[in-house]
């Protein structure tokens, strides 16, 4: 084969630019520490890259709203719990004084002043607020759902959180559903995007709209209590011993719900959390440089070339013109 | 033969040995010139004539015959071809570069972040509806998504002005080489008529044939009558023998085969039909229609889809929301056509100068009611593109993955083409090149032809000494 100069040269150019071009790359993972600096260093993986990022954002997101649902879920768990503790008190009242045996006129004329307090302290609680929020308002959370003499204002909108992708919770309960036996439903689901929405939770508002059963409320049935009192009415104190219970059964099944809620929404919490550590890894496996591998490669890379610059000098020879003097 | 036809054969083969040497001088100073191809002195014998007084011929020196290059014509053409696809890939390396960069979401906040911020921005206001401050941080979330669209846009936009400058900075280059190549043929045409090859302006000629065949898919052949006619593949012809066609460029509307609005057209009197831009192939100017016409195009056609969808279906769920004020039929997005949707997207002026236009509640007089901002979240994660099978954030991903294959295959066979250029290079030096070394021996073995000769008239005037000398 003829070997020119030229092609001596061009091997010796060739060479060096490649190994120049190779420890570029190298020392550009080496600084950033990634190996996918731009999409077509593993346009797949940037893609999937992309595709976690968004997941982590939401995630932060899910996790936000998870934690706003606890405290909405835990405040109304603990507000459920006082008003059935307010209607265990009031069957107790009603309980003592239904019998001729222990009680008198007299002493329902005082117990239905406790009565009233009873009342009072249900109202007060019904129309506990996180923030300037009240939570048992359904959608009208910026006034007070229940009103001195134990109307309800509110309507029975349920607030969805998205607390995991697709995964929609009920974060409160509304005050319609919480102090009735028997609610009648008030806001009907537009149709169209919604469908599926709240699918997944499958804990929208349960309307039983049962025409038989007796609907009983809680302000109701203590201001009934009151009245039998003041009116020393013992049969309609005994009526109010079943409905008191059946209330009070409402509310701890209210509860129960609340409770199973909580227990789902941790659930959901923690899966999250798993997720994004693993996603965190996969996005590690795509992203980021094995600093080690990166290391010792560009270490080799310089050794070649050195070699390249070294043979380099051995190429370029002397010619027969250094001999013919 | 007499005695003076000795002092004629000495002088021949000085002559021949001169030009030789001349020859190899020559080489030796065009060693690093591109395209050139080494020459050698092809000498044959001078005519014989017959003896004094014998039958036998005796030879009466040597003439040059021809002066002739090193060069093997197939070579040339594969590296025209070559050196045409490696002008391809680079140009093509080099725009994906930039199409690259404005795609380039591996390191910081590009649309695919903006596009989640916008989602989850809605699933705050879902937590919180009543929150003024939310609102707030609704529309700055929709604004910085509205102008990373812009931005996309015009940075697109900005790299096909930037290959439109390069496509007329190319014809203009195209019809100097053209002019040059058609100098080239006339000049050899009145050389070689005379006989004897033009090596030195082939290998111009070959050099120049190498640059244009860098521009677009070429043919190059020779006529019957040794003219070089070059034409542009499914053109026409752009060099005939003398006579060369022109480029030019020409604004022009929106055709049907992917050429924008004001794009550049490729103009050449080598076609009847004059416009030839759909028609050029390969090269650079190949490289550069093809990234403007489809890659760029195809790219501008989705974001314009995603922004079409992301007005239309947040739209149609926001106008059946209520406002904080109670007022429904409020667009979010000003309602814009599918073309040039990225161009055109922006928020509705309700939403521009009042947050509390935002509608977030499925029905009037509920601040908790959080249904429309809770059913716009969810937006994100369904598949609302391309026919029901990607989501707006698969979709945009998409874009950046297909740019991302795009620059990486070309990436693959540029390295892949300067492979296979090197190796031309090696076979062509093979041949033509010159080695010093080579050169140096054969300055040694023309020197001594020289001073053989020399010798020769030398002895023959000592012969005619001798001869004159005998009458003495």
């Amino acid at each position: 084969m003829r070997v020119t100069e030229h092609m001596n040269f061009n091997t010796v150019r060739d060479t060096i630019r490649r190994s120049k071009e190779r420890m570029e790359l190298l020392q550009r993972q080496a600084a950033t520490l990634k190996k996918l600096n731009i999409p077509s260093d593993d346009p797949i993986g940037a893609a999937k890259v992309l595709e976690i990022r968004t997941d982590r954002v939401n995630n932060q997101q899910f996790h936000v709203n998870g934690k706003m649902a606890e405290t909405y879920l835990e405040n109304t768990d603990q507000a459920l719990s006082e008003l059935a503790d307010i209607v265990g008190r009031a069957k107790e009242i009603a309980l003592g004084q239904s019998s001729g045996a222990s009680a008198n006129g007299a002493t329902r004329a005082n117990v239905a002043e406790e009565v009233l307090h009873l009342f009072q302290q249900a109202v007060s609680v019904s129309n506990r607020r996180i923030g300037d929020r009240y939570i048992f308002g359904g959608y009208k959370i910026d006034k007070p759902p229940v009103d001195v003499e134990g109307n309800y204002f509110g309507d029975d909108g349920q607030m969805m959180a998205e607390i995991a992708r697709d995964v929609y919770l009920s974060v409160n309960v509304p005050g319609v559903e919480a102090f009735n036996t028997d609610p009648k439903s008030q806001i009907k689901q537009p149709s169209g995007y919604w469908n599926g929405l709240c699918g997944p939770a499958g804990d929208m508002l349960e309307l039983a709209d049962e025409p038989n059963k007796e609907n009983i409320n809680i302000f109701g049935e203590v201001q009934n209590l009151r009245i039998a009192l003041l009116a020393n009415d013992v049969d309609g104190i005994r009526n109010t011993l079943e409905r008191l219970d059946d209330m009070q059964s409402r509310l701890v099944a209210m509860r129960a719900k609340v409770g199973s809620r909580l227990n789902g929404l941790q659930n959901t919490i923690n899966s999250i959390e798993r997720q994004n550590v693993v996603q965190a890894n996969l996005s590690s496996s795509l992203e980021d440089a094995d600093v080690a591998q990166v290391v010792s490669d560009l270490a080799k890379e310089e050794t070649i070339f050195r070699g390249a610059l070294a043979s380099s000098q051995k190429l370029i020879q002397p010619t027969l013109m250094d001999f013919l003097k | 033969m007499g005695m003076a036809g000795v002092f004629k054969t000495g002088q021949s083969g000085m002559n021949v040995a001169r030009a030789a040497i001349a020859t190899t001088g020559h080489n030796i100073s065009n060693a690093n010139r591109e395209g050139f191809s080494r020459q050698r002195v092809q000498s044959a014998p001078n005519e014989t004539r017959t003896a004094a007084g014998s039958h036998g011929y005796v030879g009466s020196g040597a003439i040059i015959s021809r002066i002739e290059r090193v060069n093997d014509q197939y070579i040339e053409k594969q590296l025209r071809n070559g050196a045409k696809d490696l002008a391809h890939f680079e140009e093509k390396d080099l725009v994906l570069g930039q199409v690259e960069d404005v795609f380039n979401e591996m390191h910081g906040d590009g649309l695919n972040r903006l596009i989640a911020t916008f989602f989850n921005e809605f699933r705050r206001l879902s937590n919180e509806p009543d929150n003024e401050a939310v609102r707030q941080s609704v529309r700055e979330a929709s604004q910085a998504l509205v102008g990373d669209f812009h931005r996309l846009r015009k940075e697109v936009e900005e790299v096909r002005r930037h290959i439109d400058a390069r496509l007329e900075n190319y014809t203009t280059e195209i019809n100097a080489i053209s002019d040059e190549i058609k100098e080239l043929n006339l000049k050899i045409n009145i050389l070689e008529n005379s006989g004897a090859p033009a090596n030195d302006l082939s290998d111009k000629r070959d050099v120049a044939l190498k640059k244009l065949a860098t521009y677009m898919n070429l043919n190059t052949h020779k006529d019957n009558n040794n003219n070089t006619i070059v034409e542009i593949s499914g053109v026409g012809p752009l060099v005939t023998g003398g006579r060369s066609e022109k480029f030019s460029t020409a604004r022009s509307p929106k055709d049907d085969q992917g050429k924008q609005e004001g794009s550049l057209d490729l103009v050449s009197t080598s076609s009847v039909q004059a416009v030839v831009t759909h028609q050029i192939k390969g090269g650079k100017l190949g490289a550069l229609l093809e990234i403007r016409d489809q890659t760029l195009s195809t790219i501008v056609d989705r974001l314009d889809d995603l922004a079409y969808a992301l007005t239309n279906t947040v739209n149609e769920i926001h106008i059946q929301g209520f406002t904080r004020n109670g007022l429904t039929n409020v667009e979010f997005f000003k309602p814009i056509s599918k073309e040039r949707a990225a161009e055109f997207l922006e928020l509705s002026d309700a939403v521009r100068d009042n947050v509390n236009n935002i509608a977030a509640a499925a029905m009037p007089e509920a601040p908790g009611d959080n249904r429309i901002a809770l059913v716009i979240s969810g937006l994100q994660n369904m598949r609302l593109m391309n026919e029901g099978n990607a989501t707006m954030d698969d979709w945009y991903n998409s874009i950046v993955s297909d740019v991302g294959v795009a620059a990486a295959k070309t990436k693959f066979g540029l390295n892949q083409q300067r492979d296979i250029i090197t190796q031309l290079n090696r076979m062509r030096d093979q041949i033509s090149g010159v080695s010093i070394d080579e050169e140096t021996a054969n300055l040694m073995q023309f020197q001594h032809a020289f001073d053989a000769s020399a010798k020769v008239i030398q002895v023959a005037d000592e012969m005619l000494k001798t001869v004159l000398e005998l009458k003495r």
